[in-house]
């Protein structure tokens, strides 16, 4: 179990695949995002664009004390700045997590793992 | 007056108006930021990307139309910021792209270029979210595109596409339902209409004075509106944690306090670790900040590192919003040795237990149950140097607890289960004990005091041997209803004599907000008389649901 909160009712565990697909959500709402790709870029095939069921593929969560610590594995459009889009996704992420979950959210660590060119360039 | 055609000199005006337009209106646009993240700085991001842009066409020495905009893409990459800037990027990319041959535009090369420029747009992105700057910008181009078929007025198309890019942006609520909460038209596509009305401006046009235009104040007023929202919303989920809004312009390498240099990183981690809502935005000379923090002075020692303040402003967000938000007012109180915290509603209560030496109350009780976060506010300001808390209700105890675990302030937990058992735990306290000989004193007094409530049954019940029907009145001991009946004074009569045994001496009536003074002194006389060995006290509670509040200790 990823987060667990504790209330005064009970507990609420969140497994790590619910992090990952709200973590894919966040990323493909954003634009620049072409696609969420795979963690394990061989075993999984280089640079396959994840389906939406398949995001856990592409999201690593990791919990510490500080918080939840997440890594995201994103493939751009060619001609946007990446840097910037990482950055939005980073922010568009952190603040979905920590709304939806009200989990805080440590690190939000982007993998660019490729470039799609799109036609015409 | 018309235009037929643009060269570089229209199009250099044209870029130099839309930055300006935008510019001018980069505040407003900040105010209407709700989506993707609401962090009130899309006008700002946009800003940037566009005067990126426009120096970029700026320092250009060509005078062909098509390396102009090939000049003003490759700037709005460079200086691309947020998510509206880096579509505005992409927007003007695919603009750039299709007119690059171009020495001069016709009215319908400039229409098919804002078309080509959405269709750039579009493809850079998984799944585009309509009712943001895209939907803006497709409605430029489709009215541009529309208006071209007919007319070689370029005036006349770029005012096309301004009243197009308006149109659409008046229906972005109804696409993103994010922005029809909040009430504002999406903030990106806001900013793309005032590039496109430097635009039209630039070509001579001009835009009607009936139309709107927000001026200054009403900037302002939208601006503390959003403002507003963003923070009640804190006030509803979350007590605001950083109550004041600083904003500084530092002058970077004047007069600075040290000899490090400027790193916008470290600079933006540091202030993102005393506080919220950040914005840093820097060149080589200023840097500008505005954060929600807690400690506007450390904000203001760290900006002096690395020059001068041209510019500070402190506002107190939650003096600002008191009037909004039923809460508290925090107030700093200087340093105590002991805090004691007590959760009780009713006036009357809170005075007494303020009189019997409880430094904060904590509105609460049988039906509002503080949360863990009250709690842990209310030991945090208290400023003392170690707290004791009376949770008052059963309920709350093991908030109080998990309260009493997070805080760095030593904290102790009396498990106080009544109002009668926390004012009894008072009178044990004792000012010069350490922390674990009050908790045990106290957690020992509680024993001593039986606790009876009277109040209305809300429906039909049996318990045990007794038969309540609806709006009897019953009598709780401890919890557990011992009585019920129609009489006050048979049932409090009836109750004191479930409570009493040969220890007892003193009884205590608190009159709730539903009770009468008059009442509560025939209950007394009434005990006295049953019980001659007791002597009674009466206090006004004023708390509310139980309109008698029986205690004997």
């Amino acid at each position: 179990m990823a987060v667990s909160i504790q209330t005064k009712y009970g507990n609420v565990d969140i497994s790590n695949e619910v992090i990952a697909t709200i973590v894919g959500c966040a990323a493909t709402d954003i634009y620049g995002i072409v696609g969420m790709a795979s963690k394990n870029q061989l075993r999984d095939g280089f640079n396959t664009i994840l389906k939406r069921e398949n995001f856990a593929k592409g999201v690593v969560v990791r919990q510490t004390e500080s918080g939840t610590i997440v890594d995201v594995y994103i493939i751009v459009g060619y001609g946007v700045k990446i840097s910037e889009v990482c950055r939005n996704v980073q922010s568009k992420v952190k603040y979905n997590l920590e709304t939806l979950l009200g989990a805080p959210t440590a690190h939000v660590n982007v993998y660019v793992q490729g470039v799609k060119i799109l036609e015409e360039d | 007056m018309s235009v037929n055609v643009i060269t570089n000199n229209e199009f250099k005006d044209m870029i130099r108006m839309g930055s300006h337009r935008l510019g001018q209106n980069a505040k407003f646009v900040n105010s209407l930021n709700v989506f993707p993240v609401p962090d009130g700085d899309t006008g700002t991001n946009m800003n940037l990307t566009f005067q990126s842009g426009y120096q970029s066409v700026n320092e250009s020495t060509s005078t062909h139309v098509g390396e102009l905009a090939q000049s003003l893409s490759k700037g709005l990459l460079m200086g691309a910021r947020g998510n509206s800037g880096v579509i505005t990027s992409q927007i003007f990319r695919g603009f750039g792209k299709n007119i690059e041959s171009k020495e001069t535009l016709t009215a319908q090369e400039l229409a098919a270029a804002l078309v080509a420029g959405v269709q750039t747009a579009y493809k850079a992105v998984m799944k585009p979210v309509e009712g943001t700057i895209l939907t803006v910008a497709r409605g430029a181009s489709e009215a541009a595109a529309n208006v071209a078929k007919s007319s070689d007025d370029i005036t006349q198309v770029m005012l096309a596409a301004v009243n197009g890019a308006r149109k659409a942006l008046a229906t972005t609520p109804d696409l993103l339902p994010v922005l029809k909460e909040v009430g504002v038209v999406d903030s990106g596509g806001q900013g793309l209409v005032f590039i496109y009305e430097g635009f039209f401006e630039a070509l001579g046009g001009n835009l009607e004075a009936s139309e709107y235009q927000p001026d200054e104040t009403e900037m302002d007023e939208m601006l503390n509106a959003v403002h507003h929202q963003a923070v009640q919303n804190q006030f509803s989920n979350d007590d605001i944690q950083n109550g004041f809004c600083t904003e500084m312009m530092v002058t970077l390498g004047v007069n600075a306090t040290s000899n490090d240099t400027f790193n916008y990183d470290d600079f933006r981690n540091y202030l993102d670790g005393i506080g919220d809502s950040l914005l840093v935005v820097a060149d080589d000379e200023v840097v500008k900040v505005h954060v929600h923090t807690q400690h506007p002075q450390k904000v203001f020692t760290y900006g002096r590192r690395y020059g001068e303040l041209a510019k500070i402003k402190i506002d107190n967000m939650r003096i600002q919003h008191e009037t909004i938000v039923e809460d508290q007012p925090v107030k700093e109180q200087p340093q105590i040795d002991y805090g004691i915290i007590a959760v009780a509603s009713g006036t009357g209560l809170e005075k007494l237990f303020q009189s019997l030496g409880v430094t904060t109350i904590i509105s609460g009780g049988q039906t509002m149950n503080p949360s863990t976060k009250d709690i842990v506010t209310a030991i945090e300001q208290s400023n003392a140097k170690r707290v004791l808390i009376l949770p008052n209700n059963g309920n709350i105890i093991m908030a109080a607890k998990q309260a009493g675990q997070v805080v760095d302030i030593p904290t102790a937990i009396i498990p106080s289960k009544s109002i009668a058992q926390g004012m009894t735990a008072l009178l044990s306290f004792d000012m010069n004990a350490d922390l674990e000989q009050n908790e045990a004193n106290m957690t020992d007094a509680l024993s001593t005091v039986k606790s009876g409530q009277i109040t209305t049954a809300v429906r039909d019940t049996e318990i045990g041997n007794l038969k309540i029907n609806k709006d009897d009145l019953i009598g709780l001991v401890d919890g557990d209803i011992v009585v019920s009946g129609q009489d006050l004074l048979q049932v409090s009569q009836e109750m004191v004599a479930k409570m009493v045994d040969e220890d007892s001496e003193i009884v205590t009536i608190l009159i709730g907000a539903d009770g009468s003074q008059e009442m509560a002194e025939n209950i007394s006389q009434n005990i006295v008389t049953a019980f001659p060995d007791l002597e009674t006290e009466i206090h006004n509670g004023d708390q509310p649901i139980y309109p008698y509040l029986i205690s004997v200790e």
